[in-house]
């Protein structure tokens, strides 16, 4: 009798425990904070030629993963970053994809793109008031068939947010680069690939890579941008006539006094 | 000629339930707020009958609403219905306060029978969950007096006799007589309608009133009675009025759903499209909100307005409650057939997801947060570059070639910033920019393209006061 007992009761309690795991499951899956194994093999896109022959001809995987996030973990903007993904933008934005533009942290240079043959038609510069409304856009770029590429400079990103960010980038089949600031470095990220952005000097950009999924680390290496300046590079064996030479009277000395 | 009329009994009563999600008894009180002029089916189950004393029809149901009647309100209602019947039969004529009047005689040869315009009426009339009566007569006001009487029948089709019979056994009191002849016939001892017909013409001119003859010989047809068509004005206006108000903005979503089902009806209807939906929310006190809802593109959907409109309440709460909703279109689109590739492609039309998403952004971040950007002939950098708007989107290959530009920087400070610091390595320059002596914006810089000490290249330039500043960045 007693054992009828405990049996009944522990077939009431598994049924319970069962029901409650798999609610926690659902949840959790639901909430996208689980990663799936089999969704990684369905969901595997080909990546996009970065343009740089350096970081292409790499043995294994290469390039922008499509469908996936990309994280540009650098501390001052204006080292080299978007002449990183300029040929990016080119190639998209030529073939008639939008790129979105989602808080940039200056105006992007109407002339200067179009000098770099990107169609401004298909460039899209949008700003956002608060987090919520930066991932509510994201999402929403990245789900649809007409987007290319969306680049966002974010203040802050929850990882929950990324994720989210990771699924719409999926489902979407879409390709996303955010820009952060380089101590996130530190912190995981659901990112397909994350690279460390250094400046070397003036016409190169050194790109470590920290993460790329599929594939082992790299060793850093230095990335030549000839037209970054739209100056001749080969500044020290024969100058141009046109560049005039120092030495320079002005900021030599303290700028804030030249003012006066 | 055969003419079909419908008489609503209690058009505003319908036009109301339907804004509702919970069913209960309404009633229609009269403007001095005595008697109940109109009683919807529920109220009618508990016993109210127009006419009831207001205290009598709350004590047999306390959860009564009541509606005060609003004449004008009732023919806006009236030409709503006139709309949708449009499409279905014309020439139509609106008969206020509460019939439509449609000449049938045509339509027979349309839908087949009588019969078959009477079940589709009848059908259409539960689609938008309306009560009528329907009748059919040999004049308009034959089919009038029917209607209104309830004595419409559906198999008495177009039988002449089986028609004039019923008209003629119709009682004096429903044959729409002023008062006072009305009881001067029945003093005469006249029960019916037939047995006034029976009268010689002139007898009944000289007994009663000469426009008495005309209002008899005009039920019998033998006096003409012209009738004004009605004909759809091209914009688009529906109203929904609310018993209880309204104070959150998901409450008004749903009224909304059955507004936009019918817009979409129109426009496919028309075949044309909008971008551009004006809601008017009106309050207690007159000046109502606008609430403009504008799309990036054509669209006809009313699902993808009603998720517009839900992005725009969700930024927007309501400020006092709502008591009614107008919905209004003036702007109407051509429609565009969609630019597949091909017939059977699985390709998601581009142009029509474009217009979503940017609807989307647009409602959710206002029309300012987005915009595209183009080349300005300009020598001032900073007036060099403006921004557009979003249009439709456009296809690729129309790359803005403009050959000659000088090396700029991808970034650039809206604001030119004070340089701080000296520069580790000078690349380029001067490049001297003197322009803007026309219009007083006067510009006088020397650029040069330097290397900061934290490795970023910076476009930097020396002013007329020997200032340097930091006007953009190489990226």
């Amino acid at each position: 009798m007693v054992e009828i007992n405990l049996l009944s009761e522990y077939c009431i309690f598994k049924q319970y425990f069962e029901k409650r795991m798999s609610d926690l499951l659902q949840n959790l899956i639901h909430d996208a904070r689980v990663w799936q194994g089999h969704q990684h093999h369905k969901a595997r896109h080909h990546n996009e030629p970065t343009g740089f022959a350096a970081l292409d001809a790499s043995p294994g995987p290469s390039g922008w993963p499509r469908g996936a996030l990309s994280e540009c973990l650098l501390n001052d903007h204006g080292i080299g970053e978007l002449q990183l993904v300029l040929p990016l933008i080119r190639r998209l934005s030529q073939a008639g994809k939008t790129v979105f533009w989602v808080n940039p942290p200056h105006t992007p240079y109407a002339p200067a793109l179009a000098r770099e043959e990107i169609a401004l038609d298909q460039v899209v510069i949008i700003h956002t008031n608060n987090a919520d409304d930066l991932l509510w856009t994201l999402e929403n770029c990245l789900r649809s068939p007409v987007t290319g590429l969306v680049m966002a400079w974010p203040d802050k990103l929850s990882s929950r947010g990324i994720r989210r960010l990771q699924l719409a980038a999926e489902a979407g089949s879409n390709l996303c680069i955010l820009f952060r600031s380089a101590h996130h470095a530190q912190q995981s990220s659901p990112a397909a690939l994350r690279l460390t952005l250094t400046p070397a000097a003036p016409h190169k950009l050194e790109v470590s890579t920290l993460k790329r999924r599929g594939s082992w680390p790299e060793p850093p290496g230095i990335l030549d941008m000839p037209g970054r300046t739209g100056i001749s590079t080969h500044r020290d064996s024969t100058i141009p006539a046109h560049v005039i030479q120092g030495p320079w009277p002005g900021p030599t000395t303290d700028p804030q006094q030249t003012r006066e | 000629m055969l003419w079909l009329y419908l008489h609503f009994p209690h058009l505003l009563l319908d036009h109301l339930q339907r804004s509702r999600k919970e069913r209960s008894a309404m009633v229609v009180i009269t403007e001095s707020g005595q008697h109940v002029q109109q009683a919807c089916a529920r109220a009618r189950e508990l016993g109210i009958e127009p006419g009831l004393r207001l205290k009598t029809a709350l004590s047999l149901a306390s959860e009564l609403a009541t509606v005060q009647a609003d004449p004008e309100r009732e023919r806006l209602i009236l030409t709503q219905q006139a709309r949708w019947l449009y499409r279905h039969a014309a020439p139509i004529t609106l008969c206020p306060p509460d019939g439509l009047l449609v000449e049938a005689g045509n339509l027979q040869r349309l839908y087949g029978s009588v019969g078959a315009l009477w079940d589709r009426i009848e059908q259409l009339l539960a689609d938008h969950q309306l009560t009528a009566s329907l009748a059919v007569g040999q004049t308009p006001l034959a089919a009038r007096l029917c209607a209104r009487a309830g004595r419409g029948c559906r198999d008495h089709g177009d039988d002449k006799a089986l028609l004039a019979a019923r008209l003629k056994a119709l009682p004096l009191d429903h044959a729409g007589f002023e008062p006072r002849t009305l009881t001067r016939l029945l003093r005469l001892g006249l029960t019916t309608l037939g047995d006034v017909f029976a009268l010689p013409p002139k007898e009944l001119a000289r007994r009663l009133a000469p426009e008495t003859l005309v209002y008899v010989q005009k039920i019998q047809g033998n006096r003409p009675d012209p009738q004004t068509a009605w004909q759809p004005p091209h914009h688009f206006e529906q109203q929904a009025d609310f018993i209880q108000d309204i104070e959150r903005a998901e409450g008004l979503l749903f009224p909304l759903q059955r507004l936009l089902g019918a817009l979409e009806d129109d426009l496919r209807w028309r075949q044309e499209d909008t971008d551009r939906l004006l809601l008017l929310l009106h309050h207690h006190q007159p000046p109502a909100t606008p609430v403009i809802i504008g799309a990036a593109g054509p669209e006809h959907r009313a699902e993808a307005f009603l998720n517009l409109i839900r992005l725009r309440f969700e930024q927007q709460a309501l400020t006092s409650p709502v008591t009614a909703l107008t919905l209004q279109v003036t702007r109407f689109l051509p429609r565009q057939t969609a630019t597949t590739e091909d017939l059977l492609g699985d390709e998601p039309d581009l142009q029509e997801a474009w217009h979503t998403l940017i609807s989307r952004l647009q409602m959710k971040l206002g029309s300012s947060a987005l915009h595209r950007l183009a080349p300005q002939a300009d020598h001032r950098p900073e007036r060099a570059w403006t921004t557009q708007g979003l249009g439709p989107l456009r296809g690729s290959g129309s790359t803005a070639t403009v050959p000659h530009h000088p090396a700029r920087p991808l970034w650039l400070m809206p604001h030119p910033q004070p340089l701080q610091e000296t520069p580790r390595d000078w690349l380029a320059g001067p490049e001297r920019i003197s322009a803007g002596w026309w219009d007083g914006q006067r510009v006088h810089r020397d650029y040069y393209i330097a290397q900061l000490a934290s490795g970023a290249l910076a476009w930097v330039f020396r002013d007329v006061r020997e200032g340097w500043f930091i006007h953009g960045w190489f990226g």
